[in-house]
């Protein structure tokens, strides 16, 4: 005992740092953490860098008809010459549109958040509010597992239960008595599509939200919820009204990460989503492609391709998914910025 | 807040009252058949030592424990005669009726305006201009309104803590409740902005009947009309405050003002 109180005593005064020692490592942390975060801008921007130079061969020969065009057509590949645009060859007759995979990846992910968004939220609350306290913990487990299956298990169900069963069961239905709604009707196909992938995706990024929202609901005291409650409020609008905007910037956060993952999908949505080639869906039921997804299903062909475009061209596909995610994020954080300031809260 | 003396001293009848009140946490009886009356426009204080039961009492009067996993409330409370726990009484409506002032200052992440029309529009109203009256009313009530008046949309977050507690007093004025019940109010707060409550307390009675928990007795001298003492789950001794100081009947509670529980 005695040796213990001297010790701590000892290591008390030698650790005591002076005005000095504190400035300096001060300085050092706070140099530290701007490194850190320089750092992850750096990476950032070199892997952006890596892949423009290597898609700019891409970007000249393809002109903005990349971004309007939906054909994508990598040539004929045993013809001979080439054709040139802007200094840069491809196979004869190659057109690279990548409006159909764009299209496909916002509306995929789009529909997925609309769907997934709500659910995720009451899910969360409920986990917190309302399921019984004993089976909180078998709850919160399956919520982890669902989180931490991988992909390609995800698409493989979708393609041995959930398409059958679309093509089956969901789609004629749907179509025989919701068939006059826009998007609702027409033709169904295989039951890979559309809907298939939101489906999916949605499984995927629902226990994420549901565990975030969770989680900085429990890292809030209880205090905002008593608050609520005790001027009068029934417990759905103590947890709407006042515990979600209070922890709003979290589930906003969660709501990118999301999106981040359901637009970036690429195994199980290429699994469920019918690969379409060069035409836009006309109904819920349609195939659709998405960025991520073509990268892989084009990669074998486009290696073929003698001049390389094609294979640029997927670098340029690369490169516009990095964008968007990117730009979506500034956006989020923007909005996120503008309504803390707006209300005073510190940020996140 | 325009009430002569002569007006608040009139008022003699029973508020809020409880009868044989019983209050389990699990298998814990942590409140015992406790038997209090309050008098309409009068402050209640509850005194005792720290973990003897006074939060635990204080919220079975607006049915919060209802909130609580496991607590679980015997007996009955009284507001104007009606109990409150009677079947088909909607706790929504009791605690719209009975509002609540906690430990810690705890204001919505929201502007100052949002946060005292809070009540108001959970209850259905969206117009503007009546919002706006309310809030004044409200911030007026809680002494808060010439700080604040040019400030309505910033952050209730950027006030002092002493601000944000009168800010959640007025958010629960601003409901219209009958019986404020507060549990230790002041207890974070520094001296001045603690004096700057009490004195409001001193106001708020006119209107409304208070209970307020305080583990000052000090504060209980001032601000309160009578006081409850409680020990170990037990409701030992109510007495007009200046009676229960200066000539206690119960040993306990000698002992207890005296300084010998600490
Ligand atoms: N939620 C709870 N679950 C179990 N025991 C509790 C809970 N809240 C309070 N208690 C217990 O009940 C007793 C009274 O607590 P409390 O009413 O908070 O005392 P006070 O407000 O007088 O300090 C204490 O022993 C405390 O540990
Ligand atoms: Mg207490």
């Amino acid at each position: 005992m005695a040796t213990l109180e001297m010790s701590a005593g000892g290591v008390a005064k030698a650790t005591s740092p002076s005005a000095l020692q504190r400035k300096i490592s001060q300085t050092l942390l706070r140099a530290l953490t701007g490194v850190a975060a320089l750092f992850s801008f750096a990476i950032i921007f070199i892997m952006l860098f890596f892949l423009l130079v290597y898609a700019y061969p891409a970007i000249r020969f393809n002109g903005w008809g990349f971004f309007t065009s939906p054909i994508w057509n990598i040539g004929n590949q045993y013809g001979s010459g080439v054709a040139t645009r802007n200094g840069f060859s491809g196979a004869p007759g190659a057109e690279f549109g990548a409006l159909v995979f764009i299209f496909g990846s916002v509306l995929s992910a789009l529909l997925t958040m609309l769907v997934s968004v709500p659910l995720a939220l009451m899910v969360g609350l409920a986990l917190v509010y309302r399921i019984p306290r004993q089976l909180r913990p078998i709850a919160n487990a399956l919520v982890e597992l669902m989180a931490g299956i991988p992909s390609v298990v995800y698409g493989l169900w979708g393609l041995v239960v959930l398409v059958p069963w679309i093509s089956n069961a969901l789609a004629p239905w749907v179509t025989s008595h919701l068939g006059f709604i826009p998007f609702l009707g027409g033709p169904t196909g295989s039951g890979t599509g559309l809907i298939a992938s939101v489906f999916i995706l949605s499984l995927m990024v629902i226990p994420i939200m549901v565990a975030t929202t969770r989680d900085v609901i429990l890292a809030q005291s209880n205090a905002i919820f008593e608050a609520s409650m005790a001027l009068g409020s029934t417990s759905w609008q103590a947890m709407t009204r006042a515990v979600l905007p209070s922890v709003r910037s979290g589930i906003v956060a969660s709501i990118m990460l999301a999106f981040g993952r359901a637009i970036g999908e690429t195994m199980a949505v290429l699994m469920v989503c019918g690969s379409a080639i060069n035409a836009f869906p006309s109904n819920i039921f349609s195939p659709v492609n998405t960025i991520a997804a073509v990268i892989v299903s084009q990669l074998e062909s486009a290696l073929t391709d003698a001049t390389g475009m094609a294979q640029r061209s997927l670098a340029e596909l690369a490169c516009t998914l990095f964008i968007i995610t990117l730009l979506i994020n500034v956006i989020a954080r923007a909005m996120m910025r503008g309504a803390d300031r707006r209300e005073g809260r510190g940020h996140a | 807040m325009i009430v002569t003396p002569q007006e608040s001293a009139i008022s003699t009848a029973t508020k809020i009252e409880t009868k044989n009140l019983e209050i389990f946490y699990g298998k814990f009886h942590a409140i015992k058949n406790a038997n209090l009356a309050v008098g309409e426009n009068s402050v209640m204080a509850l005194i005792g030592p720290s973990g003897c039961g006074k939060s635990t009492f204080l919220r079975a009067l607006n049915r919060m424990h209802d909130l609580t996993p496991g607590a679980r409330v015997e007996g009955q409370v009284l507001l104007d005669g009606t109990n409150i726990y009677a079947s088909g009484i909607d706790p929504v409506t009791v605690r719209h009726r009975i509002g609540m002032v906690f430990q810690r200052p705890n204001p919505f992440p929201k502007t100052i305006f949002e946060n005292v029309v809070y009540g108001p529009k959970i209850h259905g109203l969206h117009n503007r201009k009546k919002l706006l009256e309310i809030c004044e009313r409200s911030l007026r009530g809680a002494a808060l309104w010439d700080e604040v008046k040019d400030r309505l949309d910033r952050s209730a977050l950027d006030l002092s803590g002493g601000q944000q507690q009168r800010l959640c007093i007025a958010r629960c004025l601003a409901v219209d409740p009958e019986v404020i019940l507060m549990d230790e109010p002041a207890s974070a707060l520094d001296p001045i902005a603690t004096s700057k409550i009490e004195d409001l307390i001193d106001e708020l009675k006119k209107l409304y009947t208070v209970v307020i928990v305080t583990h000052s007795m000090q504060q209980a001298a001032r601000i309160s009309d009578f006081t409850a003492f409680f020990l170990m789950g037990e409701l030992i001794e109510t007495a007009p405050t200046k009676s229960i100081f200066t000539t206690p009947r119960d040993k306990r509670t000698e002992d207890y003002i005296t300084g010998r529980y600490g």
